[in-house]
């Protein structure tokens, strides 16, 4: 487990820009259309969406590893690590409740939603698929929560300015919505390439 | 809002009081565009007028004709579709198929402007948008840089004296060729997208727009101070990195488009110095040779943000100053 | 009010088509439909798992305690993605492989556990089946001409096939994530065209597409959102 910190400044970055979950790999769609109309609601899902993340990442990585692998049932994964998730999103709402009732305030809305969140499942079952250790399951799995906020942040700016567009009547409501993160997504392509120069990958 | 004063018009970004103004706007920053193009003319031959041609009557034509489909009022007397035109025109290539012009000026005109409700509610620049997408979309032809015997000898010895398509300054200086002097990158007497090569031209046309107070020269400014800042700590020839690529066309005509920059001269340095760092940081790291498009789109899309706080600081002052 | 089998079944391939009127199950089909091969692969694996679930779930409706209800639900849709899985990495392992970690995410997707509270657990199981065809084929459709659209302009061929690359430069944005996004865009607004804005309407609610409303308290007070 050796890990340099370039290489780990590397998955995290990669995460937050060049592989930006939303942006590029299409996870997590629904709260980035839903919930990206206010900028509080914006950044309070994606709070909760790092802090499930993490979470989750440093509990089914070590079932996979430990419980699932070595018995021969890897098959499993798609229903253990849902049951994980949604258990987890119980349990972390239950401790914020009774220890940090003002985040639990802030972030409690959106926390039941986060058990549906592709974007959750899927780091989780990415981190495997991509061979990650455990330590670079953690990293990576922050930075694609910071990368999915990054995405909430500048697309909840673009819909504060779009909102009271006069739209043409078949393009109201989703559709220009839509066409609106197409051209936000075209700017996160400009940067491709440039971590493995920077950080020599 | 909702403390507007009353005697001020509550309307979308440039805060255009009627028509003419903005026709009287755009038509100034055409008249600044000519010195670019005649420099163009000059080193392309008259396939840079044709072009500018198309992606003007292109443009023109999807305004009129996404209004007339969507039942409202004609546009085009505001000159913003020529504006959009010609610039987009600079930002291709002399000898790409005129056809994907096309495709640009449909994106620009309809998909970033008309759908979003027309001009002042896009929140991107549609010329910039209209450069990306061919740009990524068609990367071969966006690419095919021509050679002429009007251009520094640099130029035409890296490709060889047969060849037909050769690198721009900025790929010779990737790959570590003879780039050319100075002088010459001033001039413009290089190869690139059409209406970029010229620095010379471009700045009389933006000292233009300065003095005819069409552009606060605050994202131009910084924008080109940004470059040269980081291009000394980088280790780079400031000169060259402000000369080469579409650095002056991007920061004097598209980074100042004020439906999609800050309202605010604090706004406006942000904006221009976040431009600087992101074109710096694509060119010096990314896949992409230039990042100046790519730069001005992210500022664009960070520019709520930036009239968000900018503008809690300075409230009610900068609305009403914002440009009529 | 008794619905004709008929009416349930096309119900979900025209009136409330799952993407392009219920907008759910966005991410996938945004994300795999670059190819129209992908679009009918994703597009068959969902009618699959969704048609199995809706079945179980409606036989299950008297037995499931009301309270614990989606992770009873979230535990059957995921067998089924299971077995899906294994069956595609069994005999389909290129489809698999290209089709990728949007396998598992069916679990989440938000049509299956929609319809399974919208509709499995109120109706009969040869209703439930009958929708659970009926959404999947209009997912499935959905999905294969988003992909056709993208594929044909960002690639120049459907299926494969090679329709207009060599001709005509092909436009290869449209099978990036741009190119995703706003082919979409374009669709839902050709049926609010064509349904003359029919559908924005019922779309009002501001829950409709989001992956809790299944079972957010808020749905009933109008949203999260103000």
């Amino acid at each position: 487990m050796n890990l340099s910190l370039t290489a780990a400044f590397y998955i995290v970055l990669s995460a937050i820009i060049t592989n930006n979950y939303v942006l590029s790999k299409f996870l997590g769609i629904c709260p980035f259309l839903g919930v990206s109309k206010k900028l509080d609601n914006a950044m309070g899902m994606s709070v909760a969406v790092i802090i499930v993340m993490v979470v989750a990442t440093a509990v089914t990585w070590p079932i996979q590893h430990y419980l699932l692998d070595p018995r021969g049932i890897g098959y499993m994964q798609t229903i253990v690590f849902i049951l994980v998730i949604a258990a987890l999103v119980q349990l972390i709402e239950i401790f914020l409740k009774k220890y940090i009732p003002g985040l639990h305030k802030a972030l409690g809305i959106y926390l039941p939603l986060i058990t549906t969140n592709c974007a959750v499942l899927g780091v989780c079952v990415l981190n495997i698929d991509n061979e990650f250790s455990f330590v670079q399951s953690l990293l990576n799995s922050f930075g694609s929560g910071v990368g999915f906020m990054l995405a909430m942040f500048l697309f909840a700016g673009v819909r504060s300015k779009i909102e009271t567009n006069d739209y043409p009547e078949s393009f109201k409501g989703i559709a220009s919505t839509l066409v609106a993160a197409s051209i936000t997504s075209l700017c996160f392509l400009g940067f491709s390439g440039m971590l493995e120069k920077i950080f020599g990958m | 809002m909702a403390d507007m004063h009353k005697d001020l018009i509550v309307s979308a970004a440039p805060h255009v009081v009627s028509p003419a103004d903005t026709a009287s706007i755009m038509r100034d920053v055409v008249i600044a565009l000519i010195p670019a193009l005649a420099v163009s003319t000059y080193v392309f031959g008259f396939g840079a007028i044709f072009l500018t041609a198309v992606c003007v009557i292109a443009c023109v034509f999807f305004e009129w004709a996404a209004r007339k489909i969507l039942k409202r009022e004609n546009t085009i007397g505001d000159w913003s579709a020529i504006v959009t035109g010609v610039i987009l025109a600079f930002n291709l290539p002399v000898n790409i198929p005129k056809w994907m012009a096309v495709v640009g000026c449909f994106i620009a005109i309809v998909v970033v402007k008309q759908l979003f409700g027309g001009l002042g509610q896009n929140f991107a620049n549609p010329a910039i948008v209209g450069r990306i997408t061919l740009f990524i979309g068609f990367a071969t032809p966006m690419t095919n840089w021509v050679i002429t015997d009007r251009m520094s000898q640099a130029i035409i010895n890296y490709s060889g004296p047969d060849a037909v398509a050769g690198a721009t300054p900025l790929a010779i200086n990737a790959a570590g060729g003879q780039l050319p002097s100075n002088l010459e990158m001033f001039l413009g007497t290089i190869n690139g997208s059409m209406g970029e090569v010229s620095t010379v031209a471009l700045l009389i046309g933006g000292i233009y727009l300065v003095i005819r107070k069409v552009i606060s020269p605050a994202i131009p400014v910084s924008f080109l101070a940004t470059v040269a800042v980081l291009s000394l700590v980088m280790g780079f020839d400031p000169i060259f990195q402000l000369c080469a690529g579409g650095v002056m066309l991007g920061a004097i005509f598209m980074a100042t488009d004020y439906v999609t920059s800050p309202i605010t001269t604090p706004g406006r340095i942000i904006f221009g110095i976040g431009c600087g760092v992101f074109t710096m940081l694509i060119r010096s790291y990314a896949s992409y040779p230039e990042g100046v498009s790519f730069a001005i789109l992210l500022m664009n899309i960070l520019t709520p943000h930036i009239d968000r706080i900018t503008r809690s600081k300075l409230n009610g002052v900068a609305k009403g100053g914002a440009k009529a | 009010m008794k619905k004709s089998k008929l009416s349930i079944l096309t119900n979900g391939i025209i009136r409330e088509n799952p993407v392009l009127v219920l907008v759910l199950g966005t991410c996938p089909t945004l994300a795999i439909s670059t190819q129209a091969i992908n679009g009918i692969g994703m597009g068959l694996s969902v009618l699959v798992v969704l048609t199995c679930s809706n079945i179980i779930i409606s036989a299950l409706k008297r037995i499931i305690p009301d309270t614990v209800r989606i992770p009873c639900y979230i535990v059957v849709i995921a067998t089924f993605v299971t077995i899906v899985q294994l069956f595609l990495k069994a005999y389909v392992p290129a489809l698999d492989k290209a089709l990728g970690v949007y396998i598992p995410l069916i679990v989440v997707n938000c049509i299956i556990l929609g319809r399974a509270e919208a509709f499995a657990s109120k109706n009969s199981v040869i209703d439930s089946a009958l929708d659970g065809i009926g959404m999947g084929i209009g997912y499935t459709l959905t999905a294969t001409v988003m992909a056709c659209i993208r594929e044909l302009l960002g690639s120049g061929t459907i299926f494969g096939a090679t329709v207009t690359a060599g001709t005509i430069t092909p436009f290869t944005i449209m099978v990036m994530a741009p190119g995703g996004f706003f082919v979409f865009g374009c669709l839902i607004a050709l049926v609010n065209k064509l349904t003359k804005g029919r559908v924005r309407a019922k779309r009002q609610n501001k829950c409709m597409g989001c992956p809790g409303a299944a079972f957010c308290s808020k749905v009933e007070e109008g949203g999260c959102e103000e």
